[in-house]
């Protein structure tokens, strides 16, 4: 279960395995080890009065967020209090694994920033892009080495289904 | 959303120089071999080439995490101009139509038609000595092995990643053309981001310019243009740079722009390793309201929202996300 936990802050669980342990995380005992990592964390970043609190304000403006979630299109079944949890619960990992891994000292860089970058992964995994400028898409693309190589079909990462979710 | 606790990157200044000297010291021994560089540069090279000034028609399937979408790509070359078409084949309908000036793409759905200028500027028959050496030292390159695509005979090539802070590329190029028949960005898992392959090519078939024309003339009346400006692609100074860009970036861009009728120009600057380009916009606040802000993906691109004073800064490009934070976190005044 520790070992999970831990394996959760390094981004290391798979999507089985993370939803497993978001059903566990519902007992004290887990909430309580949880909290007691990420205050370590806390404190090697030195501020240790960082978390005080925290996991109120974040859940408060958790709340308040307007809905960014997960919908992949075959899972829009689902009931939305599960897709809230799942989201959740990957935000919660990707914030912490980032703050963990930044700060653990005796990591190799390549190591810091692979766990890093597989808990960014977490998020986008999660997280519908429809926040991301579509015109700036197509700006870039026009700059991107790629574009020299394939000509249009970069294009496509402007205009695919996904692009389409966010505002054409 | 802060916890009031010091931002990860702007962390405890030792550790971070010492993982700075390490990859430093690392990519020092990496051995760089001056005629791989060539090879790189000249299989890219003859890449871009084709892909110019060849006339060609096929289907390509795009995947991306766990999408697959289809389309249909016409490309002609004529009178030293290149001319391109793609349409998707499932989902809504989409269009993209790429000309001499300028780029636009139509949402029939949506009733929106985008159009940017073309300020294209082919890298890569270009690359200096330099840049291949920088190519080099940044990506392990390799000829690996032979296989078919879309039923031609190809010969794989790989650029492999030194460090973390960049993805993998396999290219898998026509052994007669050397035009790009399946591209592939590979995470440090070995897996795939983001593909593209043609399914069915017919290189040198017989295009007419009708087959690369939009599908609606002109703008129809009651569709919404979104119109980005010409003359932007002036360099300039922004005022704005990035303090900490990964090693082996270098920019290739910088200027103003203006974008769908907003009324402060936005300031855009270009980074590259030589393989992929990194964006960086910064506009006034006023310009995005209700913008999303952290970590965003769409298809191979990484995105990056913050706010910077009264600034909003989004960073975009063919890397990994915790790169794309990176440069994101150390835009500042100049």
């Amino acid at each position: 279960m520790n070992e999970d936990l831990s394996r959760l802050m390094d981004g290391d669980l798979d999507d089985a395995e993370l939803d497993h342990l978001g059903a566990d995380l519902r007992r004290p005992q887990a909430l309580a080890t949880w909290a007691c990592y990420h205050a370590i964390g806390d404190t090697l970043r030195g501020c240790p009065h960082g978390s005080a609190g925290f996991g109120a304000r974040f859940a408060a403006a958790l709340a308040a967020e307007p809905t960014v979630l997960a919908p992949r299109p075959k899972a829009r079944a689902e009931r939305p209090a599960m897709r809230w949890a799942v989201a959740a619960a990957a935000t919660v990992a990707a914030v912490g694994v980032v703050g963990w891994t930044a700060f653990s000292l005796t990591e190799s860089p390549g190591t810091a920033i692979a766990k890093a970058r597989e808990a960014s992964g977490i998020t986008s995994a999660q997280v519908r892009p429809q926040g991301v400028p579509q015109d700036y898409v197509l700006v870039h693309q026009e700059y991107s080495p790629a574009t020299a190589l394939q000509g249009v079909q970069p294009y496509l990462r402007a205009v695919s289904a996904q692009g389409s979710d966010a505002r054409p | 959303m802060s916890s009031g606790c010091t931002p990860a990157p702007r962390g405890a200044p030792s550790a971070r120089l010492a993982r700075i000297a390490a990859v430093v010291v690392a990519l020092a021994v990496a051995p760089v071999d001056p005629v791989r560089a060539q090879d790189a540069a000249a299989w890219l090279g003859k890449a871009a080439k084709a892909a110019r000034e060849l006339t060609y028609v096929g289907t390509i399937v795009y995947q991306h995490g766990p999408r697959v979408e289809t389309s249909r790509l016409t490309h002609l070359y004529e009178g030293g101009a290149e001319y391109e078409k793609l349409v998707n084949l499932d989902g809504p309908a989409r269009e993209v139509i790429r000309s001499q000036g300028e780029v636009r793409c139509y949402y029939p759905d949506a009733k929106i038609v985008r159009v940017e200028p073309r300020t294209f500027r082919n890298v890569f028959p270009s690359l200096s000595p330099q840049q291949q050496q920088a190519l080099a030292q940044f990506y392990e390159f390799r000829v690996a092995e032979a296989a078919r695509v879309a039923g031609l005979e190809a010969q794989a090539i790989v650029f492999e990643p030194r460090d973390g802070l960049r993805y993998g590329h396999k290219f898998w190029v026509h052994r007669d053309t050397g035009l790009l028949l399946k591209a592939r960005l590979i995470n440090e898992k070995g897996e795939a981001v983001e593909q593209f392959a043609f399914t069915d090519i017919s290189i040198g078939a017989r295009v007419e310019r009708d087959h690369v024309k939009p599908s609606w003339p002109g703008t129809p009346p009651d569709w919404q243009l979104k119109e980005g400006s010409a003359g932007d692609a002036v360099a300039q100074d922004t005022g704005w740079a990035v303090t900490r860009l990964p090693p082996g970036f270098v920019k290739v861009n910088e200027g103003f722009r203006t974008l769908r009728g907003k009324r402060d120009p936005v300031a855009h600057l270009v980074f590259s390793d030589g393989l992929v380009a990194v964006s960086v916009f910064v506009e006034s606040i006023a310009g995005m309201p209700g913008q999303a802000l952290g970590t965003m993906r769409q298809g191979g691109l990484n995105v990056y929202s913050m706010k910077v004073d009264d600034h909003f800064v989004t960073v975009l490009g063919e890397a990994p996300a915790a790169t794309v934070r990176q440069i994101a976190l150390s835009v500042a005044r100049r």
